[in-house]
């Protein structure tokens, strides 16, 4: 037995020798891990699924379906206060991305370059919203407003979702900037480059497509965030997710579920594409250099 | 080459200084936007939990400890023992769930691992509130898990899931065993394969190489996905008003009713502060485990 094995206990130097050994074993197909595995994508995509088709029944049932209708999505249409909440909606996620992505980017490049004190000091401040549960967060920010005498508002939505949204783009941003060669902004300086020259024409368009994929995951991010807006809202118009929270809690509309549905299918179309978008640039030649590999 | 180091070193010295200054501008906006807006926010909470309220039911600072002390209520504890209870149970099943999926993607997935990664990743970071709702619609008393199981016979028309423990602790399962999935997921992608063959090799049968072999070294990631399951589950209150009755309720449904219903805000915030340092607790429990793990691994 182990002697019919020897080849292949040599294998791991030889990485086809290796994917060949890993084939081996999927030829066993592992029928209840299949089986597992097919059952909790079935209920993972059950609810959704649930939404997505309730959002079409032409009858107000939650649980028999009439038949296909565009009804609630033109209640949808017409209704004034759930449109005006949607593009307050909009307009936090904007703003919330445009103040996140310049915060932490700048962030993330000075938490890399600066090996100070402060550096770690930030490095530690940054970490506070990611392991403090949004319920937290969410009150704290709702005291320090109410406590500045501040009355809430879109405009404090839009401070507390930028406030958690920059350790996000600091986070994602920090290992890409770890892993650009600081020589290539050295090269760029023995050129005669200033050291901001350096950032803005080397450092910045080397970093261009994680910038732009956590700038759209913060946008998807924001506009599906409900804890947060839900303690710093004023009263009217409130986000998309509030009324979706104050729809669910007070009595099952079915407008819900084609807003829902239309939320589900905007995300998950951003979601998708933030994951997308370095493989557009990643595989394009010269910045390949950057990356220290 | 080498005659041209020295030069190039010590005409970099000069920009050294000026280049720290300058990443330290641009790390000065962020850090100093969080310490007002998080760091003082927080401290604002500590503070408030020993405040008091106006006649108007705002709040004033000074030094009461009748928030605090109302902790001891069992009213309060029960809930809070409920909450960790429900936590507790959640990061169990997430694993129980989570290690198959991610084990069969990872060592079965073969070139659609990344789709099916994928797959499960970016559904789960859509609108957590509409996925939630459509959740309890499937966990309903006539809604489509409920009528397949009375199908086979696995539940009786009393059977129900929403309103029950069961039922909180399904949408906190749904909510978040992605978090799971990921690490674990991370961690089997790393596992050498032929660690599992020389199990095998060393007369191991499936199950002895799996608890001896793959188990013990996904063990960081399972602890990892563990503390990301925990930290929200244990500050949700949506999965409990949504799936669960009164009796369900968890720490966090008591803290938004301190604060949206019952107005009083010291207690809403000593409620918060006692959450936090639950979840503190569990936070230094993990650091300390992986780096009693590290300290191994070195030696």
């Amino acid at each position: 037995m182990t002697l019919l094995k020897l080849p292949s206990a040599k294998a791991p130097t030889r990485p086809a020798a290796r994917t060949r050994a890993r084939r081996g074993r999927a030829d066993r197909r592992p029928r209840v891990l299949i089986a597992v595995t097919a059952l909790f994508f079935l209920l993972l995509y059950l609810p959704i699924a649930v939404v997505a088709l309730f959002s079409f029944n032409s009858k107000k049932s939650l649980t028999v379906f009439g038949g296909f209708s565009l009804r609630w999505y033109r209640t949808f249409a017409h209704d004034d206060v759930l449109i005006a909440s949607l593009g307050t909606s909009l307009r936090i996620s904007l703003v919330a991305m445009a103040g996140s992505v310049l915060l932490g980017v700048a962030l993330a490049l000075g938490l890399v370059r600066c090996r100070t004190r402060l550096g770690s000091l930030a490095g530690l401040i940054m970490l506070v919203p990611l392991i403090t549960p949004e319920i937290v967060t969410g009150v704290a920010s709702m005291l320090l407003f109410k406590g500045l005498g501040v009355a809430l508002s879109t405009g404090t939505v839009m401070l507390a979702e930028i406030t958690f949204s920059i350790s996000y783009v600091t986070v994602i941003l920090r290992s890409r900037v770890a892993a650009l060669n600081p020589e290539v902004e050295e090269a760029a300086m023995d050129l005669g480059a200033t050291r901001w020259q350096a950032v803005r024409l080397v450092t910045l368009p080397a970093l261009l497509p994680a910038v732009l994929a956590s700038a759209v995951l913060i946008f998807a991010l924001v506009f599906d965030d409900f804890v947060l807006a839900y303690f710093t809202t004023g009263v009217d118009p409130q986000p998309l997710s509030v009324r979706i929270y104050s729809a669910i809690r007070f009595g099952v509309q079915p407008t819900i579920n084609a807003v829902g549905t239309l939320m589900l299918a905007g995300s998950i179309c951003l979601i998708a594409l933030a994951l997308f978008i370095p493989r557009l640039f990643g595989r394009r030649g010269g910045l390949d250099i950057l990356s220290g590999e | 080459m080498a005659l041209l180091r020295p030069s190039s070193r010590s005409r970099r010295r000069g920009p050294d200084a000026t280049g720290t200054r300058m990443w330290t501008w641009f790390m000065l906006p962020g850090t100093l936007w969080m310490t007002g807006f998080l760091i003082a926010s927080l401290v604002l909470v500590a503070v408030l939990a020993v405040g008091t309220t106006d006649d108007l039911g705002n709040p004033r600072f000074g030094f009461d400890l009748a928030g605090v002390r109302a902790l001891a209520d069992p009213a309060y504890t029960e809930v809070l023992a409920r909450s960790l209870g429900y936590a507790l149970l959640t990061c169990a099943v997430c694993l129980l769930i989570a290690y198959p999926v991610a084990y069969t993607i990872a060592l079965h997935g073969g070139r659609y691992k990344h789709a099916l990664i994928a797959a499960i990743v970016v559904p789960f970071f859509a609108n957590y509130l509409v996925r939630m709702y459509g959740w309890s619609v499937v966990l309903s008393d006539d809604g489509p898990l409920l009528r397949a199981l009375r199908a086979v016979g696995l539940a009786d028309g009393d059977t129900k899931i929403l309103n029950t423990g069961v039922g909180v602790v399904a949408g906190l399962v749904y909510g978040f065993v992605v978090f799971m999935i990921i690490p674990l997921y991370a961690a089997l992608e790393r596992l050498d394969v032929s660690l599992i063959e020389a199990g095998r090799d060393l007369y191991g049968g499936p199950v002895r190489t799996f608890f001896f072999v793959t188990l013990p070294a996904t063990r960081q990631g399972a602890a990892a996905g563990l503390v990301l399951v925990f930290l929200p589950a244990m500050g949700d209150f949506v999965s409990a008003q949504l799936m669960g009755g009164p009796d369900q309720i968890m720490i966090g449904n008591l803290i938004q009713d301190k604060f949206f219903q019952g107005q009083n805000w010291p207690l809403g915030s000593a409620l918060t502060m006692l959450l936090m340092l639950v979840l503190l607790i569990g936070m230094l429990g993990y650091l300390r485990r992986t780096r009693k793990d590290e300290a191994e691994a070195r030696r």
